[in-house]
């Protein structure tokens, strides 16, 4: 859309110049010791032109109505992502990374992984956030920090980022533009027509395929899930229970340690 | 291909690769931005918090491969993911309070003992005083009568 | 012996003291005092062989014809024993050069020469004679060590290198090739090293072999610089003729082939430099001016030792290598005279140091100087007198020096490490022995008759003599003592001005060195030579006045040790003495060593032979010689006889001269202040750029990884999130990287 009003404009440099104030964007809008209003503004200012250069980049869906859906919900995620790393207190991070998840959300649905998105939701937000929240509680002193009032080599870090989302841009261009050379869609038939878990061989079984809007949708990622990876749900399950015994493990045997040099906690200055 | 026999929109047919193209672009987007969380914030949730950002953007990469080729390969995998952070989160947050524990404050720069022996522990520069002012919450007159207080009874209740 | 060949006698000469070396230096502590038995049963092993192998090559040359002037065949056995180096086609000679293959097509692809140096030993006269006085005076040293060095700890050391020093010589004298001869030159160089340091505790012995060694090296690097000009020029490097695989005979450089056409020898600008290196070489090991330096010091050394290297064999190299060299010689006159100068000034110059000597050795050392100045002078004259006669006092010398070495050992074992003549004196009385062989060495190394000496320096006299008066030498001739005929008008000796103008060699262009060989010039020299036998007798019979005559004196040093040496040592004084006394006479009378020795293929070649004269008994000569020696043991006498034996009455009349001599001329300081102290100031800076520039540049290098080691060290920081940075900035290098490859 965009790219159509700046013709005279190369992809190139475009892509260049959406890096280039990404970068500065970042660098600015992280905590860099002072509060800084115009330096945030700017930032922002930025930001929001690297974000239309990579918007530009994009291509059009089929139609303005999914366009329109596409950008907002992807708008939602990217610049709730965005806030959430430079925001300085870690409990507004963690609203913004909600808002974030929401933002996912809504891009997995148009996506047509209507399970995920939810599920996105239900655990991140719902359990992973609250999590968080607790800790945060727990551990967080009242007011700023010093350490969340500054941050680790923000110059680099943001220019690192932005190079590797430039690269990133870029070979996902180039895989775009010639589809056939590298990600040509593969036949399933040309594939494994025999899956040992199945019943059916998978060139006839209609619950293989991916269809957004059939109604057993759900099913059917429950089928090939229990079916082709019956084998990794199970380790998922053990990995899930483990994790949960390790986590009780290791507080019982923290508290042990954290006892025995409990005379010793004036000395150590955490190094 | 397979998916031709069934009803589908042709909009949302396998293999639309604007589609695939704009959501890996957000995916990668995502993703560099939780990276650059985790390089420079020194919270230790706030890195947490940037490591998921970072995962949710894989995720969004995968299930538009999973969209693009028709299987349902990349749709398992985030399930997969989704467990896997879920089981990271539990743990890792158990370290983050033994290492608040230990230390005191949630910085992942307290722990510098892996440094050369050569080199002195950084410190942060002195930085001016917060001035983020507490922000400043209405007070509300108080209304009504103040409940006379005192009294085992006020404290705990017998019955409900 | 007619089991066993030539051949293999020739290789057991030097391979016996050789075994016998090492045999001591691995059973040295297992035997204990009776280490001496390997070295000493080599030796003596190798001392018959010599003695057979010198019959059969006497056998060979046939009998004296007792003044016949005919030349006489050239005898000699070439026995190669492997070859030590080959390179095939290593050198195209240019076309007509001594150095091209006879026969040969100019430019032709034939011509290129082999360098090879095969381990060859030849026999002929002059090795047949030095191997036996080599080996003889050897096995009579190591018979008296037995007793000289009889409580020394280093006792199985010293025979081991006394045999190691028997068998370098030895295949120096036998090697028949210049490679080879440069070998065993150093050889015997290091043997007197080790010897001359033996007591390497002691600072001043370590210095003296220091300097030894030093010295020598100046006259190596001439032998050194002579070999690669002596390859160039004849493309070979071996004296003897060798044939090649299609037959043809490469001439060696002093091969019968080469010599036997006048021309086959290079003169000239060429010749002349060889000819001057090989001198300097000479000087090095025979300790001449300007290389004289070490042999006065050599005298830290054991006194065996020094009579065996310093007075009798090592210092004769520099003789050999002349005598062997003597056809390149005779084709530059101006090499010639230079020997001869070089000669006759060192003996001068030595003697008069010796005179003001108080040490005894001191006194033998620069007597050893002056003799072998001496034998050059002979040799300088380029005549087959001039060369036999050099060799004939070799072999006398080497008797009687070492006789005189080994009684001054005697009399230094009895006065307990004293050998200063001031502090002891009239030791007739406690040492008969010592003191008779004394004399008659004494006597022998005057010059007087019928000793020795007196007939080898008539022969040196006379030659020089008639290079200084050569139309009056022919009226000399008188009748010889054995019966020989008068054919003075017959000779062939070729007066001076005729040889000059012959052309020699393929170079024949005079240099101006040639000027110098004029009558005036020999005259000197002459001059020289008869005040030097003065000088001789005078300060050998001041010293055998000081020691032996006078009241009895003898130093505190000497304790319980003051008496006669023990018969393991007095041995072999006496069978010095014998040679000494009686080995003159006979050889020159019947003129045996002269014939003998012009079999030598070096001797025999026409260039040289013709310069042979009728043996004759110059009587004129004889008197000045004797008077000369005459006037000196008198002057001793008045000076020292006796009573006078302890008071300095000579040096008192020198006066301000006395102090010269006594200073040895200031050479040592000369040297030490013109080249020492100039390379010790090099030195110093060589030292200081080593230490400073080149090891701080390496210090420097190194200092480098620890530089960047703390430039890196310091991203070591301990905080996570930078370790995180470094690692996602270093994924991205490799990503854009790859990206960059993959572009278009």
């Amino acid at each position: 859309m965009i790219a159509a009003a700046l013709p005279s404009l190369s992809p190139g440099v475009l892509l260049a110049a959406a890096v280039t104030s990404a970068a500065a964007s970042l660098w600015l809008l992280l905590p860099r010791g002072s509060e800084n209003t115009a330096a945030r503004w700017l930032g922002m200012l930025l930001g929001a032109a690297a974000l239309a250069g990579f918007i530009a980049t994009g291509r059009r869906l089929g139609s303005l109505g999914e366009d329109a859906v596409f950008l907002t919900v992807s708008l939602v995620a990217v610049i709730s992502g965005a806030a959430t790393i430079v925001t300085r207190s870690p409990v507004y991070a963690a609203i913004w990374f909600a808002m974030a998840l929401t933002g996912v959300a809504g891009v997995l649905l148009v996506l047509g992984a209507q399970f995920l998105g939810v599920a996105t939701i239900v655990v991140y937000a719902g359990a992973i956030l609250v999590m968080f929240l607790f800790v945060l509680m727990l551990a967080q002193p009242s007011g700023l920090a010093p350490y969340d009032r500054v941050s680790s080599e923000p110059l680099l870090s943001a220019v690192a980022g932005a190079v590797l989302l430039g690269l990133l841009t870029l070979s996902i261009g180039r895989l775009s533009a010639e589809p056939a050379a590298c990600c040509a869609v593969p036949s399933r038939t040309a594939a494994v027509t025999e899956d040992p878990l199945r019943s059916t061989p998978l060139a006839t079984d209609p619950m293989a395929a991916i269809d957004p809007l059939a109604d057993d949708q759900i099913a059917r990622l429950g089928s090939e899930l229990f079916g082709r990876h019956l084998l990794s749900v199970e380790v998922a399950g053990l990995l899930l229970l483990v994790a949960l015994i390790g986590a009780v493990a290791v507080v019982s045997r923290g508290e042990a340690a954290l006892e025995a040099d409990r005379g010793s906690l004036t000395e150590r200055t955490g190094g | 291909m397979m998916v031709s026999s069934c009803p589908i929109s042709p909009l949302l047919a396998a293999g639309s690769m604007p589609l695939l193209h704009n959501a890996l672009i957000v995916g990668a987007i995502l993703f560099a931005l939780g990276l650059v969380g985790i390089l420079t914030r020194r919270n230790l949730i706030v890195m947490f918090l940037s490591a998921e950002l970072m995962l949710q953007g894989i995720s969004v990469s995968l299930v538009a491969w999973s969209r693009y080729h028709g299987d349902w390969g990349g749709q398992v995998l985030v399930i997969f993911v989704l467990t896997v952070a879920a089981c990271e989160a539990a743990v890792a947050l158990v370290f983050v309070l033994q290492a608040f524990a230990r230390t005191g404050r949630l910085d992942a720069a307290a722990w510098q003992s892996l440094r050369d022996e050569s080199l002195a522990r950084t410190v942060d520069r002195e930085l001016p005083a917060s001035d983020a002012t507490p922000a400043s919450w209405p007070r509300l007159s108080p209304a009504g009568v103040l409940p006379t207080g005192g009294g085992e009874d006020d404290q705990q209740r017998q019955h409900i | 012996m007619q089991s066993i060949s030539p051949t293999s006698l020739l290789v057991l000469v030097p391979l016996l003291p050789l075994v016998g070396a090492i045999l001591t230096i691995i059973l040295g502590r297992v035997l204990g005092s009776r280490a001496h038995l390997p070295a000493i049963a080599g030796i003596a092993a190798a001392a018959a062989a010599a003695v057979t192998l010198l019959l059969a090559t006497a056998g060979q040359v046939g009998g004296t014809s007792g003044g016949h002037t005919e030349p006489v065949r050239p005898v000699e056995m070439i026995s190669t024993l492997w070859q030590w180096a080959s390179v095939d086609a290593a050198y195209t000679p240019p076309a007509g050069s001594p150095a091209a293959i006879p026969g040969t097509a100019v430019g032709g692809q034939g011509d290129a020469r082999a360098f090879s140096i095969p381990v060859a030993l030849r026999l002929d006269p002059l090795t047949a004679t030095m191997l036996t006085i080599i080996t003889c005076v050897g096995l009579l040293v190591a018979i008296y060590s037995v007793g000289y060095m009889h409580d020394d700890p280093g006792y199985p050391r010293f025979f081991a290198l006394v045999s190691l020093f028997v068998f370098s010589m030895a295949m120096l004298v036998a090697a028949s090739n210049f490679l080879i001869v440069y070998v065993f030159w150093e050889a015997v160089g290091a043997c007197s090293y080790l010897l001359i340091g033996f007591w390497f505790r002691k600072p001043e012995a370590a210095r003296a072999a220091k300097k030894a060694f030093l010295v020598n090296r100046i006259g190596d690097f001439g032998l050194a610089i002579a070999t690669f000009l002596l390859w160039m020029t004849y493309g070979t490097l071996d004296f003897h003729d060798t044939l090649s695989a299609d037959g043809t005979i490469l001439p060696g450089i002093l091969g019968q082939t080469r010599l036997a056409d006048v021309s086959g020898i290079v003169g000239g600008t060429v010749g002349t430099a060889i000819c001057l290196l090989l001198l300097l070489a000479a000087c090095g090991k025979s300790a001449q001016l300007p290389l004289h330096v070490w042999l006065p010091d050599a005298m830290e050394g054991p006194t065996p030792a020094s009579a065996l290297i310093h007075a009798a064999t090592m210092v004769t190299a520099g003789i050999y290598l002349i005598t062997r060299a003597s056809p390149l010689f005779v084709a530059c006159p101006g090499a010639l005279t230079m020997v001869s100068i070089v000669g006759a000034t060192t003996a001068l110059v030595a003697a008069l140091i010796a005179t003001v000597q108080n040490d005894l050795k001191r006194v033998l050392a620069y007597s050893t100087i002056s003799q072998l100045g001496y034998m050059f002078a002979s040799l300088g004259t380029g005549t087959m007198l001039g060369f036999t006669a050099a060799i004939f006092h070799l072999v006398t010398h080497a008797f009687f020096k070492a006789l005189l070495f080994l009684g001054a050992g005697s009399v230094m074992h009895a006065m307990g490490g004293v050998i200063d003549m001031r502090r002891f004196g009239g030791l007739r009385r406690i040492m008969p022995i010592t003191a008779a062989t004394f004399l008659i060495g004494g006597l022998a190394l005057a010059g007087v008759a019928p000793f020795a000496g007196f007939f080898s320096k008539d022969e040196i006299l006379a030659t020089i003599h008639a290079k200084a008066w050569p139309n009056a030498h022919e009226t000399h001739h008188e009748v010889a003592p054995a019966g020989g005929h008068a054919a003075a008008s017959q000779s062939p000796f070729l007066p001076v001005s005729h040889r000059r103008t012959t052309a020699i060699g393929a170079d024949s262009g005079g240099t101006t060195l040639d000027a110098l060989d004029r009558p005036a010039i020999w005259q000197t020299l002459y001059w020289m030579a008869l005040l030097t036998a003065g000088l001789t007798a005078f300060y050998t019979f001041r010293a055998i006045f000081m020691t032996f005559t006078g009241p009895t004196r003898v130093p505190d040093e000497a304790g319980h040790h003051a008496h006669e040496s023990p018969p393991v040592m007095t041995l072999p004084l006496i069978l010095l003495a014998v040679p000494s006394a009686l080995a003159g006479w006979w050889l020159f009378s019947t003129n045996w060593l002269a014939h003998f020795l012009s079999a030598t293929p070096s001797l025999a070649a026409p260039a040289v032979a013709r310069t042979a004269v009728p043996h004759a008994f110059h009587v004129d000569l004889a008197i000045q010689g004797t008077l000369a020696a005459a006037i000196g043991i008198v002057i001793a006498a008045i000076g020292h006889l006796g009573r006078r034996s302890d008071s300095p009455q000579m040096e008192r009349l020198l006066g301000p001269l006395q102090t010269l001599f006594a200073n040895k001329f200031y050479f040592d300081q000369i040297y030490s202040g013109l080249i020492v102290k100039p390379l010790e100031a090099v030195a110093m800076l060589a030292a200081l750029i080593d230490r400073h520039l080149i090891d701080g540049l390496v210090n420097a290098v190194a200092l480098i990884p620890v530089g960047l080691g703390g430039i890196v060290r310091r991203m070591q920081s301990g905080l996570v999130q930078r370790y995180a940075l470094a690692g996602v900035m270093g994924v991205l290098m490799i990503v854009l990287a790859l990206a960059w490859q993959l572009r278009g």
